[in-house]
């Protein structure tokens, strides 16, 4: 009975929805975007990586942000490097939520990123030199 | 006497608005008496306060002809403008010199739009705009006198404040009544639409009738800025303090936007003050403090100060002055350039303005592109 | 009920009526006309001298070249005097930088100054997929499909960080906003850097690409066929039955008929006249200057 009344529901109230935020919280699943074995072997299997903290204030992950994520069974840090959200004006906007795997030392897992980086990232300086050493491409 | 001689003094007298069997005077009684009803002793909530000089009582249609208007318009003009009688004053008031302790007056202005603008960084910033459209200052009282009148609370008793009465906009004096034409005689000024007060220490004090313009104010300085915010009428819980409200199925019944419990029920017996209810949202006076001139226009008057957010609509009045804030005084005391005291006047730019003049941090259009040094990193 | 207390209930209700309706005495805002009044009325001591308006009228393609001159027609927001201002930064920066012609559907090459690049610039060539805001508020995205990612930034017209703005292929699409190209084949999101511009003689109409791209499968960024695009076909294949019906009863067929609608988002004919006739007069005025310009003697 209340399965067919909702529907109804819905159509008779006025629900405030927002749109996709296409935020980057616990339980995104993102695409891992360097050389590593570990990130192209998980693709292959049809298990993205999925986050399971944001290394932030709120929770929410944006270009730049590091990220606790789960490859494979085991638990990994990472770096966003291209965000799906809507941004501000001048920061690029990409198809996908993607990652840069990092090991514990900061030495980034892979040894090429295989898609462009935001250029905002060259003005981060500590752990993100060495990833900006890896990359190929700046838009 | 010339007949416009005399046509403006009938204007003083009889030609404004006067109510005919009722004159109004302070006493709440008389006031009342037009409505035929009986005078009460208890004041109404909504009654005025007695210092209060209503602007127009009731909408009174004389039935002019259009020439005759126009005519009354010409004695106005002449009277205000043409042969402006300068309200006698013994001595000029001395221009003292800027300090950080001196409250000068402020300024009332119309917030007219928002527009966006770019520092030399290259960071964007939204500016609100506010046109200082015919302001001239009415009435200065000073600290000795202000203290004993009845508008005056403990705590400008306590302090040596005189009061600027500005006004904005002026109108002909055929719209309103007799007693308040009879306001701006001391200024020699058209009545205004729109009065304020401005608390001013005793080294600003300012002649009745001096006009303030944007020149009032310098570019780089601080300023704080007093509106009422824009009114949305009678809110509900929701969207007035942002409770949550109920579920919106699960078989809640007529539970969607309501606040639930106002108190804690048989314990303490009663509701607290303050308790959160809907009620009348905006509409509230409310200051914004320490909001940067980025840009001035002197040839319209208008003031471009930090924020998109300044309280109220588009089109609506601003109360504007220097900041109190400690910090930006202290900023503004290290400048070589401090505010005019007690207002700009026009002997202070007789070589000329520029029409506009922007702060130093702020892209001006007419630059070339803004491009980054090779040799920073 | 006393004349006070009437008064204090008009002040609290925003009285943003009609143009031509009686001005509250005490309210806290003015109506357009009351404000424009005083301006110019001969009472006041700062008083705005009227403007004599430009002789010329401007040629009737000024629209659709600039159309981020007109303002937004939100009555509430909506100020003479802000406009005015607003158009001169406009056109001081419009005398710096050439900014060209434009619509959704061309393909562009943008170069921005950029602190952390070497060089100090960065470039980027991408389709515009849409066009909004009016003033200096103006902004546009472009998109591009760069190894194998889909990539989109937004821009801002007047932003003084922007070098150069070059329209590599001039045209239009079917529809005013491409967002469907997100979930469309790559390949007709993707454009060559170093792409050739393809010259657009000046005066000629500006070509209409009809192609309709063939939608990708689900799930979709939007829901595309609610939308009434022109550019996209297969939207059905990829619908069920239920979706099929909701669309129908949640379309608005009427909306096109709908002329009140139409006239309160445009600003009126004369009112866009007068403001490109500005608009018109200043280009002039910076080409005289240009040919005024005595050349170099070189000896």
């Amino acid at each position: 009975m209340a399965g067919r009344f909702i529907p109804e529901l819905l159509f008779k109230r006025q629900f405030g929805t927002t749109p996709l935020l296409n935020e980057i919280r616990k339980m995104a699943r993102l695409r891992v975007v360097d050389n590593s074995i570990l990130g192209r072997q998980a693709e292959l299997e049809g298990k993205p990586a999925k986050c399971i903290h944001v290394y932030n204030k709120n929770g929410v992950g944006t270009i730049g942000d590091k990220v606790l994520v789960a490859i494979k069974g085991q638990k990994k840090r990472a770096f966003l490097v291209g965000v799906r959200q809507k941004q501000k004006a001048m920061v690029p906007r990409f198809d996908s939520n993607n990652i840069v795997l990092i090991e514990d030392s900061g030495q980034p897992t892979g040894t090429r990123i295989r898609v462009p980086i935001p250029s905002l990232l060259r003005g981060k300086k500590g752990e993100f030199s060495k990833i900006l050493a890896c990359a190929t491409k700046f838009v | 006497m010339s007949a416009i001689q005399r046509c403006s003094k009938l204007f003083s007298n009889n030609l404004c608005r006067t109510i005919i069997n009722i004159e109004i005077r302070s006493s709440i009684s008389d006031y009342k008496s037009f409505a035929g009803s009986r005078p009460k002793k208890v004041k109404n909530r909504f009654d005025p306060p007695e210092w209060f000089v209503p602007k127009k009582a009731y909408n009174y249609f004389d039935n002019l002809t259009p020439s005759n208007r126009d005519f009354l318009k010409e004695v106005a003009y002449d009277r205000y403008i043409t042969n402006r009688e300068s309200p006698l004053v013994d001595e000029p008031i001395k221009r003292n010199t800027w300090n950080p302790c001196t409250k000068r007056t402020g300024v009332l202005g119309v917030k007219i739009g928002v527009l966006p603008q770019w520092t030399k960084d290259g960071t964007k910033l939204f500016t609100t705009l506010v046109q200082i459209i015919d302001n001239h200052v009415i009435r200065y009282v000073p600290p000795e006198d202000y203290k004993q009148s009845s508008a005056a609370t403990l705590y400008m008793k306590n302090r040596n404040y005189g009061s600027v009465v500005v006004g904005a906009l002026s109108c002909y004096p055929t719209s309103f009544t007799k007693s308040y034409v009879n306001l701006f005689n001391e200024a020699g000024v058209p009545p205004k639409r729109k009065l304020t007060r401005f608390l001013v220490t005793p080294d600003a004090a300012i002649e009745p009738g001096t006009p303030l313009t944007a020149k009032h104010f310098n570019v780089g300085d601080y300023v704080d800025v007093q509106a009422r915010t824009i009114g949305h009428g009678f809110q509900g819980v929701v969207k007035r303090w942002g409770f949550k409200g109920g579920p919106k199925s699960h078989g809640a019944t007529k539970w969607h936007r309501r606040p639930g419990t106002i108190a804690s029920g048989g314990r303490t017996g009663l509701i607290y003050k303050g308790k959160k209810m809907p009620g009348k949202m905006g509409n509230r006076w409310r200051n914004h403090r320490g909001l940067k001139i980025w840009r001035i226009n002197y040839k319209y008057n208008v003031l471009y100060l930090t924020g998109p957010a300044t309280p109220g609509p588009t089109h609506s009045y601003i109360r504007i002055y220097d900041t109190i804030l400690p910090n930006l005084k202290k900023e503004m005391t290290s400048k070589e350039v401090h505010p005019p005291m007690p207002t700009a006047y026009p002997e202070d730019f007789s070589e000329g303005l520029p029409e506009e003049v922007f702060d130093d941090e702020l892209f001006q259009f007419n630059d070339p592109t803004l491009m980054y040094n090779l040799d920073e990193k | 009920m006393s004349v006070f207390r009437r008064a204090l209930i008009a002040s609290n209700i925003r009285n943003l009526e009609c143009y031509c309706g009686v001005q509250k005495r005490f309210s806290n805002t003015l109506f357009d006309g009351t404000l424009e009044k005083h301006r110019r009325s001969e009472l006041s001591h700062d008083r705005e001298k009227t403007e004599s308006f430009p002789p010329f009228e401007a040629p009737k393609d000024y629209k659709k070249k600039y159309p981020d001159f007109l303002p937004n027609a939100d009555w509430k927001k909506r100020d003479r005097i802000t406009e005015k201002l607003e158009r001169k930064d406009m056109l001081r920066r419009r005398a710096v930088l050439n900014i060209p012609e434009f619509y959704p559907g061309s393909i562009l090459a943008i170069t921005v100054s950029d602190p952390y690049a070497p060089g100090k610039y960065n470039r980027f060539v991408g389709i515009c997929i849409a066009k909004n805001g009016n003033g200096l508020r103006t902004s546009f995205t472009l998109r591009n499909v760069v190894d194998n990612i889909g990539v989109e930034i937004l821009y801002e017209l007047y932003n003084p960080t922007i070098q150069k703005v070059e329209v590599l292929k001039l045209e239009k699409r079917l529809d005013e906003e491409l967002y469907y190209l997100r979930d469309c084949d790559p390949k007709y999101s993707t454009f060559n850097f170093n792409m050739e511009p393809v010259q657009h003689p000046p005066g000629a109409p500006i070509p209409v690409n009809d192609i309709v791209l063939k939608i990708g499968p689900r799930p979709w960024n939007q829901k595309w066929h609610r939308q009434n695009l022109k550019g996209v076909e297969g939207l059905d294949e990829h619908l069920r039955e239920v979706e099929k019906k909701l669309a129908e009863k949640t379309a608005e067929p009427w909306e096109k008929y709908d002329i009140m609608k139409t006239y309160r988002n445009s600003i009126h004919e004369e009112e866009s006249e007068r403001i490109l006739s500005e608009v018109y007069e200043k280009n002039l005025h910076n080409q005289k200057l240009k040919e005024n310009r005595k050349p170099l003697k070189m000896d």
